[in-house]
């Protein structure tokens, strides 16, 4: 007899019972009705969990590797998809407005003012080749550098030196190389460029700050470690490394050239009206491309801009 | 640029004893980014020199069967009877008494080695057993060329030496990133990187000793520059030419020409490229009597100036170029003889017969070589080092230094130095410099006189003919801008190591420093300069770490950036879009397809590629242009989105006279245009909650002109304002075609700058009651030609107007096809009164008073 079958022939056997209240006298009535009722309720909850119990126990299982039942229709949610480039450009810029830096945008067509003569490029100076640059007929530029905007970020913002403040700005955009396309380069890609001026900058600072950017992105303690570089625009200057994180795979020893920094030129400060007897500032600009490439383990840059869905979908 | 370790140790012994991980982690953070480290050892692991004993040539064969004796190796090998080694070897030049380099069974042949790694072995050739092979340049990896085995001089080396031994290649080679020594010529020489390795590991470096200067003038030459900016400094000797023959023998100048990744051609060639590689500054040698006789003039007459447009010159390598104007000339009387910097010319070549040499040691306009060198495709090793700016300081002393290792004696020497006329120097040196026939105003380069050469009172120390460069600085500058605290002492020491002379100014603290930058150094002009090079030698890696203190205040994000990343949540997160990004710069065909005119876009003037010709003026295009690959690899339910900068010439410069950049959004989907509609409604009414208006696009229109690509009567023109801000609808079959699209495709484009700042209606009118809603359908006929949204207002204004909470909901449209004149409309009626549970009689009067309503419009309840 199975459990539930006992619990009903309980409840028979207890509605029996039942009749035996005329026999009584009709002072112990109440109390053998109470007790009865008691044992009917309790009777009665343990049935009704023995029926679910044996309603389960009849269902045969689904089979979890298939989308449907049979004969049901098939349902598959369907997802949007961000660009992960994108992605990856509002988080960098999340993390620096979170430190505290305005974020501007970068132009993707600029002049020779812009692109070099405001960064102490001289004229002529092989590094304006150096760059390989676009150009369009009317000497526009589509700069090589999200450094670009350093001028405009220094104009914009002068006015907080002035009211005593600083500036700290990000400046995010699509730059553009003129070369040819292959695995590992792209024409077209993405910078972050970082601007911070005040009376007392240092080149201290500047790895600090971009110390704790990494350990931010990163999600954890990281080395840094710098590579003199060179830039017109900005003296002393250097590029930075940092140890490759666990996330990325790292064992430690291994390091990744993140970006390029520096302090700003004297002269870069000067032609945006800044006094740098007074003013210090650091600048750095790195690739987002980059970035996105070492998370996804991507080996072909070249995917980005495909605009293939069987790209764009693992994202 | 290859630097050898071991070259790198004659100019700093200390580096003996430094672990060679510490020395290339030192030169990565200080110096230089280093791109490889090549250890050599390994390559030449197993190679031995080895005496020739017996050669007799095989019959039948170009093959000799040889005798070899590897000295002390003999027994590890297969010996003959005799003790010796037997190997067979191809080479023509293969003879009995000789010493060659001999790769043992077991090694890889060095050419090889990191590729295939072929391992030598012993086998058979020919009948007879061959243990390892004689190696020539080519498998040693000094040559392209195979002709011959190399011969090894018996005066250096003995049989069973260690080929690597001898020739000093148990050597780590850096090759080193040139990109982050642009701005300095003085490391593209060993000595200049030596100095600064020297410097980085806080050792000071020692100056070599420069012969001095005896100008002389035996035989006549004179030197004109014409533009001191084009040649700042032309210093060169004659001398008769020294025995230059070619030796026979494997030499060690060759092996340390290959480790910089040069060749050897002859003796003296050899020793002028040693002598770059070491300082950094190229030389050149002319044939005397050709240079001569070219020129048309009595006596040698060289002139370095600029190239006309069109020019032509044949040089070493045979072929004959048309100059640039940018292009500098060295001309004998005006007939050109080299590309500066570049290469000699054919006509002035140094050969067999040559008997007396110009060698020239100068410095040109880093700018006008940079152009030289992309002009005509020239990017040898001197090239490059010219392209850097090498300093007119050391043009003299190095040509100086060329002659003494030659061993020969000038018969002239002539240093034409315009650019020294305008520095300040002290009356001593403007005596000997003018006596030195350098030059003097307006006579440049006039042949000195012939009775001076060689006299003491004209002797001058050949390295200081420039103006000191001076930069003052105090230690609180440096630290300041560091965010150190170095010592003047340190400061001092760091500076000194590198060859700066620093003099304490000011002792009181700060410590005021005037520092003196050595001639060399061209990159060093302001005071930052110096901090870079404090900065640098100490290491950035030992500045201690900080963060600026910054108020409490909220960052200002661009709102551009702000409202991307809210459409990006709507597009992607809830409209379930694919966003994509494309490239900013599209093809001519592309515009075309669409219709747009490729003039109004700006062009770029030196794209490698047709595809990135024009800025785009819209987006949806380029979105057009991913359709049809995403068709083919199998998806059928898309919605791409862009959200991106747009230009067009006729939009004008903005206030800082760059182009005027717009945002715009495209969107291309598949379906119809009112599968689109739906979309854009969704994004501007629910998503972002603002008002736009719509209106149909009219054929023939301004606004049709705007999107040529779009079919008119389906497309839909978006405005604010009154003012157009946008359109969508559906592509036009024809320019479907064009991009081979074979299915119905719908594009939007809106510009964003337009809609930023709109008013968001955040009003929420909220359906919600107590008492239960009711559900009906309604169907209406009505003409075919009614449109659909008098009816819906109707139904809407009708339950409104009643005082209900509700909602309606377009179920269908359906047109039969037998009936032309009608279509009917459905819908999905909700609503519920905020006060009650409506009784079935309320129900059936709301829905009486509907139908009254639409009845009134034309309608039939169906």
């Amino acid at each position: 007899m199975s459990e539930l079958e006992k619990l009903k022939s309980e409840l028979k056997d207890l509605n029996a019972e039942y009749a035996k209240i005329k026999t009584l006298p009709p002072a112990e009535r109440g109390q053998f009705g109470r007790e009865m009722n008691a044992k009917k309720q309790s009777l009665l909850a343990d049935i009704a969990r023995a029926e679910e119990q044996a309603e389960s126990e009849n269902i045969s299982p689904i089979d979890i590797s298939a989308p449907s039942a049979p004969n049901q229709p098939i349902f598959s949610p369907k997802f949007g998809t961000k660009h992960p480039l994108m992605v990856e450009l509002d988080r960098v810029t999340e993390i620096y407005a979170d430190m505290g830096f305005d974020v501007m945008e970068s132009l993707q067509l600029d002049d020779e003012f812009h692109m070099f003569d405001s960064l102490n490029f001289p004229k002529e100076h092989p590094a304006r080749d150096g760059y390989d640059t676009f150009r369009t007929s009317e000497n526009f530029i589509p700069p090589a550098h999200t450094s670009t905007m350093q001028h405009r970020a220094l104009k914009k913002y002068k006015k907080c030196l002035e009211d005593g403040g600083q500036i700290a700005v990000v400046i995010p955009g699509r730059v553009f190389r003129n070369e040819d396309a292959d695995a590992t380069h792209e024409h077209t890609f993405y910078q972050c460029e970082g601007v911070f001026v005040s009376k007392n900058a240092t080149m201290g600072q500047m790895f600090g700050v971009l110390k704790r950017f990494f350990e931010t992105y990163y999600g954890q303690s990281l080395r840094i470690k710098t590579q003199p570089g060179y830039f017109p625009f900005t003296e002393p200057s250097a590029e930075l490394l940092i140890e490759k994180p666990k996330s990325l795979g790292g064992k430690g020893g291994d390091w990744l050239e993140m970006l390029g920094c520096g302090m700003i030129h004297p002269n870069v400060l000067k032609t945006a009206g800044i006094n740098p007897e007074i003013y210090h500032g650091f600048a750095w600009g790195g690739g987002i491309d980059r970035l996105a490439m070492l998370k996804y383990g991507l080996s072909d840059v070249r995917y980005f801009e495909s605009g293939k869905l069987d790209f764009l979908e693992e994202f | 640029m290859k630097i050898s370790i071991n070259a790198l140790k004659k100019y700093a012994p200390f580096l003996e004893n430094i672990p060679s991980k510490e020395l290339i982690e030192t030169i990565g953070s200080r110096l230089v980014e280093i791109e490889e480290i090549i250890d050599l050892a390994p390559r030449y692991k197993g190679i031995y020199i080895v005496k020739v004993v017996k050669a007799e040539p095989i019959e039948g064969t170009h093959l000799h069967l040889c005798e070899i004796d590897a000295g002390e190796h003999n027994s590890e090998f297969n010996q003959l009877e005799n003790s010796l080694i037997q190997v067979v070897c191809g080479a023509p030049n293969v003879h009995a008494g000789m010493l060659a380099a001999w790769i043992a069974p077991g090694a890889i042949v060095p050419e090889t080695y990191g590729n295939e790694n072929f391992k030598i072995s012993v086998r058979k050739l020919q009948g007879h057993e061959s243990n390892g092979m004689l190696a020539g340049a080519d498998e040693l990896g000094f040559d392209n060329e195979h002709k011959s085995i190399v011969e090894i001089d018996p005066k250096v080396a003995n049989p069973g030496d260690n080929f690597a031994d001898i020739f000093d290649l148990n050597d780590l080679i850096l090759d080193v990133e040139n990109k982050s020594l642009t701005h300095r010529p003085d490391c593209f020489g060993l000595l200049g990187f030596a100095r600064e390795v020297c410097g980085i590991f806080g050792q000071k470096f020692t100056e070599p000793q420069w012969p001095d200067y005896h100008p002389c003038l035996d035989l006549p030459i004179s030197v004109q520059i014409l533009n001191p900016n084009l040649c700042p400094r032309y210093s060169c000797a004659v001398f008769d030419i020294p025995d230059n023959t070619t030796s026979k023998y494997l030499t060690k100048d060759a092996i340390f020409l290959a480790k910089a990744g040069m060749r050897s051609i002859d003796p003296m060639v050899d020793l002028t490229n040693i002598i770059m590689i070491e300082t950094g500054q190229p030389l050149h040698a002319f044939d005397y009597d050709k240079l001569v006789a070219i020129g048309g003039a009595k006596n040698a007459k060289i002139i370095v100036r600029a190239a006309e447009s069109g020019e032509q010159i044949q040089l070493l390598d045979g072929k004959t170029i048309s100059c640039i104007p940018e292009d500098i000339l060295i001309t004998s009387n005006n007939t050109p003889i080299a590309l500066a910097g570049a290469m000699g010319g054919k006509n002035t070549e140094i050969d067999a017969s040559t008997r007396r040499v110009v060698l020239e040691s100068a410095t040109f306009s880093l700018y006008n070589l940079r152009k030289t060198q992309m002009a005509h495709g020239i990017f040898s090793e001197a090239i490059t080092r010219f392209t850097k700016g090498q300093p007119a300081a050391m043009t003299l002393p190095v040509l100086l230094e060329t002659i003494k290792c030659l061993g020969v004696t000038p018969r002239s020497l002539v240093d034409d130095f315009p650019g020294a006329e305008k520095s300040n120097r002290t009356h001593s040196q403007v005596d000997s410099i003018s006596a030195s026939g350098g030059s003097t105003a307006g006579n440049h380069g006039n042949s000195i006189d012939k009775n001076s050469a060689g006299n003491d009172k004209n002797v001058v120390n050949s390295t200081t003919s420039t103006s000191e460069n001076v930069v003052k600085i105090t230690t609180e500058n440096i630290n300041n801008l560091l965010g150190t605290d170095y010592s003047v002492e340190t400061i001092i020491n760091t500076l000194e190591n590198v060859s700066f002379k620093v003099e304490i100014v000011n002792k009181t603290q700060p410590e005021q420093l005037k520092i003196t930058v050595p001639p060399f150094r061209t990159d060093i002009h302001i005071p930052e300069d110096i901090i870079e090079e404090v900065g640098r030698l100490l290491g950035y890696d030992n500045i201690p770490l900080s963060l600026p203190t910054k108020p409490f205040s909220g960052s200002e994000i661009s709102p551009m950036f702000h409202f991307k990343h809210e459409l990006r949540d709507i597009l992607s997160g809830q409209l379930q879009m694919n966003e994509l990004l494309t490239y900013s710069f599209v093809s001519r065909d592309l515009l075309e397809k669409v219709g747009q005119d490729p003039q109004n876009s700006y062009e770029i003037v030196n794209s490698i590629s047709p595809e990135l010709q024009c800025f785009r003026q819209q987006i949806s295009p380029s979105l057009l242009d991913k359709v049809r690959e995403n068709l083919k690899s199998g998806h059928h339910d898309f919605t791409f989105y862009e959200l991106n900068q747009v230009t067009r010439k006729d939009w004008g410069l903005s206030q800082d006279n760059t182009p005027v950049i717009k945002t715009n959004l495209g969107i291309v989907s598949l379906g119809d245009c009112y599968h689109l509609k739906a979309q854009i409604l969704a994004l501007t009414r629910r998503g972002l909650r603002i008002t736009l208006e719509y209106s149909q696009m009219a054929p023939g229109s301004k606004m049709a002109e705007q999107y040529p690509y779009l079919e008119p009567l389906h497309s839909v023109v978006v405005l604010v304002n009154n003012e157009v801000i946008g359109a969508f609808g559906e592509v036009k079959a024809g320019v479907l075609r064009r991009f081979k699209i074979d299915e119905l495709v719908s594009s939007g484009e809106i510009n964003l700058d337009a809609i930023i700042n709109l008013p968001r209606n955040l009003e929420r009118q909220l359906r919600v009651s107590k008492f239960p809603f009711v559900g009906r359908d309604l169907t209406f006929k009505v003409a075919s030609s009614a449109a659909f949204g008098r009816f819906y207002s109707a139904i809407s204004n009708s339950l409104d107007g009643q005082g209900l909470i509700y909602d309606v909901a377009p179920v269908s449209i359906y047109q039969s096809q037998l009936d032309a004149d009608t279509k009917n409309l459905s819908f999905r009626l909700k609503f519920s009164s905020p006060e009650k549970t409506l009784e079935q009689d309320e129900i059936s009067a709301i829905i009486n008073k509907i139908i009254v309503e639409v009845t009134q419009l034309g309608a039939e309840i169906v």
